[in-house]
């Protein structure tokens, strides 16, 4: 090997965690600066985003019309776990939109342009694209969380926002495993499309109580296809005082471990897909 | 001198699941376990020195992009040994790809809605190329080509020119020691092809970096490169010099003649079974000949004889070219 090539290989330092943000961080600008300049499309698509919400909203509340309580759960109580589900969306939507994309990308070949750089293809793929539609859905949310809270009379100690926060981000852990396994589908079958639909409309179960399940369901959706933990689970960390379930406490250990095996079957279905598409 | 890639006796194989055809047939494929196997690359050995030009010829499904993808370290070979800047590409694609730059056809490595000098930041920091190579790098560019009309531009709003400028220049900021060059010039017009062909040409010899051109443009290949190789079915068929390709049909001229309206009929004439002077005067008594003009077979057309599979004899009339390195 010459010198300029062991020279080369010295400079390279790991590219590490501090690497990932910061390159992270720069694409996000710059992409926000962009699409800020295309403003029509911007607040068109907030609005659709907002219109979609306020539509759940309302079946939410129609339905409340006719069951003042759903399993226990009365309607402040009901109120709180929407509002916490839809936080716990919002990054699977911002930061992982790009899923979406996969199946053609795969189909078409062009996958194959995020082999040709020196750092890790899944975060190249995921760092490409930034949704700001998921915006609208996280100010509605909290809005909706806010006045759950304060109806339900929860004391804001410094305890409750830490776990608020934390078992936030474990939901949302559960919802992007979800979709990055189903995404990743398209590696080996032809209909992923369908996975990926199905998966994302199992979201619409998240703002239940998973309580109201029984049997094969609860087990299903609990271990295999873990809605529960998208809001149920780790909601419960705050609205129940004594008794929380063991699982909730499992979640964040959980939430890490899901998310890891769904980005594991990502990346096997990197080096599994040969790349004939061209 | 060390070689920039080195491959011995290549193959790669993939498998194919069998379709069946209609209801019955899809319901057999979900549960069928019946693959085929097709060879994509046959027993391919190629030395490439470093700073070479190489013309990578071959028409559709020959198995081009099949070797241009193990030489990147994307796929792993079936058998045999590579070697790309003294590391094994597919054991170690990250490392690999440092030292290397691709442009894959029309398909955009940019940034999408990112103007080209905040992608080349990006590009910059991916690569952690230190600040002075980079700005040597960028003041090469613009000794070059001119990069002011698009520096600011993002890359959606690019013509294909543009676009393809970009991916180039983007390939080469973090001086990799080479570059895969596939189908670089493909629906573009005279003037950007003949830009394009210049840029290459420029940073390959300001920096010496090897590059690897794929191509179907006869006129890239001629502007741009000495060697070339030719694969054909999996099999390299051809690995010398381009002048020595000509010699294979010494025998042939290309005759061209104007007509009485002013058009030119083409002509590819084998000297050893026709005389040309036949051919014009046999055509002269169907039409009025203007003017003729007799010319060496160009390279496409010998090419295009090769592909047909015609026989490649080199002709004994002509000194036999020196064996490529």
């Amino acid at each position: 090997m010459n010198e300029n090539a062991i020279e080369k290989n010295i400079r390279k330092p790991k590219r590490g965690f501090g690497f990932y943000s910061r390159i992270y961080r720069k694409i996000l600008v710059q992409d926000l600066k962009s699409k800020m300049s295309y403003r029509a499309d911007f607040v068109i698509s907030t609005f659709g985003m907002i219109m979609t919400n306020v539509a759940g909203f309302i079946t939410f509340l129609i339905l409340f019309h006719n069951f003042p309580t759903i399993n226990g759960w009365d309607y402040h109580h009901m109120l709180f776990l929407y509002g916490f589900s839809l936080i716990a969306l919002t990054p699977v939507q911002c930061f992982f939109d790009n899923n979406w994309n996969l199946r053609f990308m795969v189909q078409s070949g062009d996958f194959i342009k995020y082999c040709f750089r020196p750092i890790n293809v899944f975060f190249y793929f995921i760092s490409e694209v930034f949704d700001v539609k998921g915006l609208g859905q996280l100010a509605f949310g909290i809005g909706t969380l806010v006045y759950a809270w304060s109806h339900i009379g929860i004391p804001v100690t410094a305890l409750a926002i830490l776990k608020l926060v934390v078992f936030l981000l474990t939901a949302s852990l559960f919802m992007i495993a979800i979709m990055n396994a189903a995404a990743a589908t398209c590696f080996w079958i032809q209909g992923s499309g369908y996975v990926m639909v199905i998966m994302f409309r199992f979201k619409d179960f998240a703002k239940y109580p998973a309580s109201i399940f029984s049997g094969i369901f609860r087990i299903l959706f609990t271990f295999v296809i873990p809605i529960a933990f998208v809001a149920y689970y780790p909601s419960l960390s705050i609205l129940e005082a004594g008794d929380v379930p063991m699982l909730t406490w499992c979640a964040p250990a959980l939430g890490v471990l899901f998310f890891y095996l769904s980005y594991k079957f990502w990346m096997l279905g990197v080096r599994k897909y040969d790349f004939t598409g061209s | 001198m060390e070689n920039a890639i080195t491959m011995k006796n290549i193959c790669k194989d993939f498998k194919v699941l069998k379709r069946h055809e209609g209801l019955k047939g899809s319901i057999r494929d979900l549960f069928s376990r019946d693959y085929q196997t097709i060879s994509a690359v046959k027993d391919v050995s190629l030395e490439i020195g470093k700073g070479e030009i190489i013309g990578y010829l071959g028409p559709n499904g020959a198995g081009k992009s099949t070797t241009i993808k193990m030489m990147t370290g994307v796929l792993e070979p079936t058998s045999g040994e590579i070697i790309v800047n003294g590391r094994v590409p597919y054991k170690d694609r990250t490392a690999n790809s440092e030292h290397i730059g691709v442009v894959f056809g029309q398909r955009s490595q940019l940034w999408w809605s990112l103007p080209l000098i905040e992608s080349f930041k990006l590009l910059r920091d991916i690569y952690m190329v230190p600040k002075k190579e980079y700005e040597s790098m960028i003041e090469l560019y613009r000794s070059l080509v001119d990069i002011e009309p698009i520096l600011h531009k993002p890359v959606r709003q690019m013509s294909l020119g543009q676009r393809t400028l970009s991916d180039i220049l983007a390939a080469f900021l973090h001086n990799p020691d080479i570059v895969f060059l596939d189908e670089p010039t493909i629906g573009l017009d005279v003037a950007m092809k003949a830009k394009i062909r210049d840029l290459i040409r420029g940073l390959n010899q300001e920096k010496g970096t090897t590059v690897i051109l794929t191509t179907h443009d006869m006129g890239d290949v001629d502007a741009l490169c000495r060697r070339i190789v030719i694969i054909d079915k999996g099999q390299k068929i051809y690995d010398n010099d381009i002048d020595h390709l000509k010699t294979y049909f010494g025998s042939y001229r290309t005759l061209r003649m104007r007509l009485s309206d002013d058009t030119w009929e083409e002509r590819v004439i084998d000297e050893t079974k026709e005389d040309v002077m036949d051919v014009i005067l046999k055509k002269q008594k169907e039409q009025k000949i203007k003017d003729i003009q007799l010319q060496e077979i160009s390279t496409e057309e010998v090419i295009k004889k090769i592909y047909a599979g015609e026989e490649a004899e080199p002709s004994s009339e002509n000194a036999p070219a020196p064996e490529a390195n």
